[in-house]
């Protein structure tokens, strides 16, 4: 449409029709989008993919490191979290069922669906032998989950003790969660932000919280964190680490995704005054960004940087003990496309940052600008191996190190 | 428990990224003449008010919808029956089918309202609907194709959109719908399905 013809649209409705002439404002989802873009996030596939349709071969992983398929016909499959006896619990979103995948004798694997029609079931904490399940603001656990795989008792509803925002509070947006047990007992998740960047209640959303398993005793870890779909305590230092998808249309290159350490709980993180250590173009308000905590990594424009574990396995070499593993899903709010793999974020003796390694690539056609699958969660097996999901194709891949 | 379904189209094959290379859009047209037709019509433009048509639809998009019906993740009530237990092979045929088909209008499409319409063009622009669905508004992949829909099947998604009651695959439209009034609605509605 041409700028003319616009023109000419609101001023016919200006005059014909007066019950048009309160154009809206710029919606805040739309701020900074400009009107002649395509860029649009990429179409999911929640049907079934066959394993002869993984892309496994095209992993690439450094030396000593091989790939497999370890369960597969998990259309959706994301977040991760294992039961006492090995079962594989995995979350989704937009397909809004929970999957648990065991393990046959022969080694293949037996995927059941135990929940299914929840509104985005991405964040699962495995308490004991409870499963809970956070589908945005529905809490529900599983009890003695792994015993009744065939026949899943109703859940205990923890809903109303967690009152975390509706998805009508969010307006849909960053409603979904990532949830983790943190070394004190407690349930840690996200409360991401109602909007794409604006300004918000910052004691209601752009939060990391903690609960009690019960869900009294809300507090706030970190405000100002965009929207954390990924976190993690360090093994020795207990301290809280978590991913950040930063906001959309600000450009190609800015701002960076980032990891955040959580040195003390209420820290501020900055969003949306700040992003990426820089002010935001057009929410900064006057803030100066050095007085918010900066983050510990930039993880790349835009990539979608979202599961995370620090790896506490034996099986890979000493040089990865207690380092960050990270899934980058990867970009659609970039002309090219960006992550689509998994990286290593590397700390040193005093727990900073080193730098950031990539470890499984492949899944990006720089060439084609096609991707093959979208890693979202890294989980550390008991036998140090490392499971991907790829919530693209559905399949979950096992990564394993041999000398 | 829906095992079942899940080992029962291992066997399908797809290349990636929405393509819909291996899907079987004959299959899919002798399904849809079974299950579809009735009331989306013959030739996939439906002449039933309410229910949208689905020529030209993108694959993509058919799946992605009948899926979320499926796992009653959208909410409607007319499909609920047709839907239940299909297996993901028949939905990705079916896509392909209604892919296949030439879009069009309804045979009934009402005369145009030539301020509504031009009311409706221009909401276009400040509401950025061109940027998922593409400038010509035909849409692509998981986006729908919304030129020539039927109007009141329009104004009735948008509404839904709006006020919380539909979800995607993500709240792209939600938000894009955020603080619409009716009438612009129903201004969008009237241009969008009279565009050809």
């Amino acid at each position: 449409m041409t700028i003319r013809r616009l023109l000419a649209g609101v001023a016919i409705a200006l005059v014909a029709i007066p019950a048009y002439a309160q154009q809206p404002a710029v919606p805040g989802w739309a701020i900074g989008r400009p009107e002649g873009s395509t860029l649009a996030p990429h179409a999911p596939r929640l049907t079934v993919t066959p394993a002869d349709q993984l892309p496994v071969s095209s992993l690439r992983l450094p030396p000593g490191f091989r790939a497999e398929v370890y369960a597969h016909g998990i259309p959706g499959a994301r977040m991760m979290a294992e039961g006492p006896n090995g079962t594989i619990f995995a979350g989704s979103r937009a397909i809004g069922r929970v999957y648990a995948i065991s393990r046959n004798g022969d080694g293949t694997t037996r995927t059941r669906i135990i929940a299914q029609g929840l509104p985005q079931p991405n964040g699962l904490v495995m308490i004991g032998n409870n499963l809970y399940v956070f589908a945005v603001n529905r809490v529900l656990r599983y009890d003695n989950i792994e015993a009744n795989l065939d026949s899943v008792p109703a859940p205990v509803e923890l809903t109303q003790a967690f009152a975390l925002p509706t998805d009508a509070d969010h307006g849909g947006n960053h409603s979904w969660k990532f949830a983790a047990l943190g070394p004190d007992g407690r349930i840690y998740t996200n409360v991401g932000v109602n909007c794409n960047i604006c300004e918000t209640d910052r004691d209601k959303f752009a939060l990391l919280v903690s609960f009690n398993p019960d869900g009294s005793d809300r507090r706030i870890e970190a405000r100002g964190v965009r929207n954390s779909v990924g976190m993690a305590h360090h093994p020795a230092t207990r301290e809280l680490w978590a991913t950040n998808n930063a906001r959309d249309w600000a450009g190609n290159d800015w701002p960076d995704d980032t990891l955040h350490r959580v040195r003390r709980s209420g820290e501020d993180h900055g969003f949306p005054f700040c992003s990426a250590g820089r002010a935001d173009p057009q929410y900064n308000a006057s803030r100066d960004c050095s007085e918010f905590v900066q983050p510990a990594a930039l993880l790349g424009p835009h990539v979608a940087a979202l599961g995370m574990r620090f790896y506490t396995g034996t099986m890979f070499p000493e040089a990865y003990r207690n380092q960050i593993f990270i899934a980058r899903r990867g970009s659609w709010n970039r002309e090219r496309l960006s992550g689509y793999d998994v990286v290593v974020a590397h700390l040193d003796a005093q727990g900073n940052v080193s730098r950031i390694e990539e470890f499984m690539t492949g899944l990006r056609d720089d060439a084609n600008q096609r991707f093959l699958d979208r890693p979202v969660d890294v989980h550390v097996m008991r036998d140090g191996s490392l499971l991907v999901s790829g919530e693209q194709l559905g399949a979950i891949y096992r990564i394993s190190y041999q000398q | 428990m829906r095992l079942r379904l899940l080992t029962a189209t291992a066997a399908l094959a797809v290349a990636f990224c929405g393509s819909t290379v291996a899907q079987d859009a004959a299959r899919g047209g002798s399904l849809a003449a079974e299950r579809c037709a009735a009331c989306h019509g013959d030739n996939g433009r439906s002449q039933m008010p309410e229910t949208p048509s689905l020529a030209g639809q993108h694959a993509s998009f058919v799946t992605l919808q009948m899926i979320l019906i499926r796992e009653g993740i959208r909410q409607v009530p007319a499909m609920a029956a047709v839907t239940e237990g299909m297996a993901d092979k028949d939905i990705e045929d079916l896509a392909a089918y209604f892919a296949s088909l030439p879009p069009g209008p309804p045979d009934d499409r009402p005369a145009r309202d030539a301020a509504l319409y031009a009311a409706g063009e221009a909401v276009i622009g400040p509401r950025r609907c061109g940027v998922c669905h593409l400038p010509a508004l035909t849409g692509r992949e998981q986006v729908p194709r919304i030129v020539g829909q039927r109007e009141e099947y329009l104004l009735r998604a948008m509404t839904e959109y709006r006020d919380g009651q539909r979800v995607g695959a993500d709240a792209q439209m939600n938000s894009a719908m955020v603080g619409i009034s009716n009438a612009e609605i129903a201004a969008l509605a009237h241009f969008l399905a009279q565009h050809d």
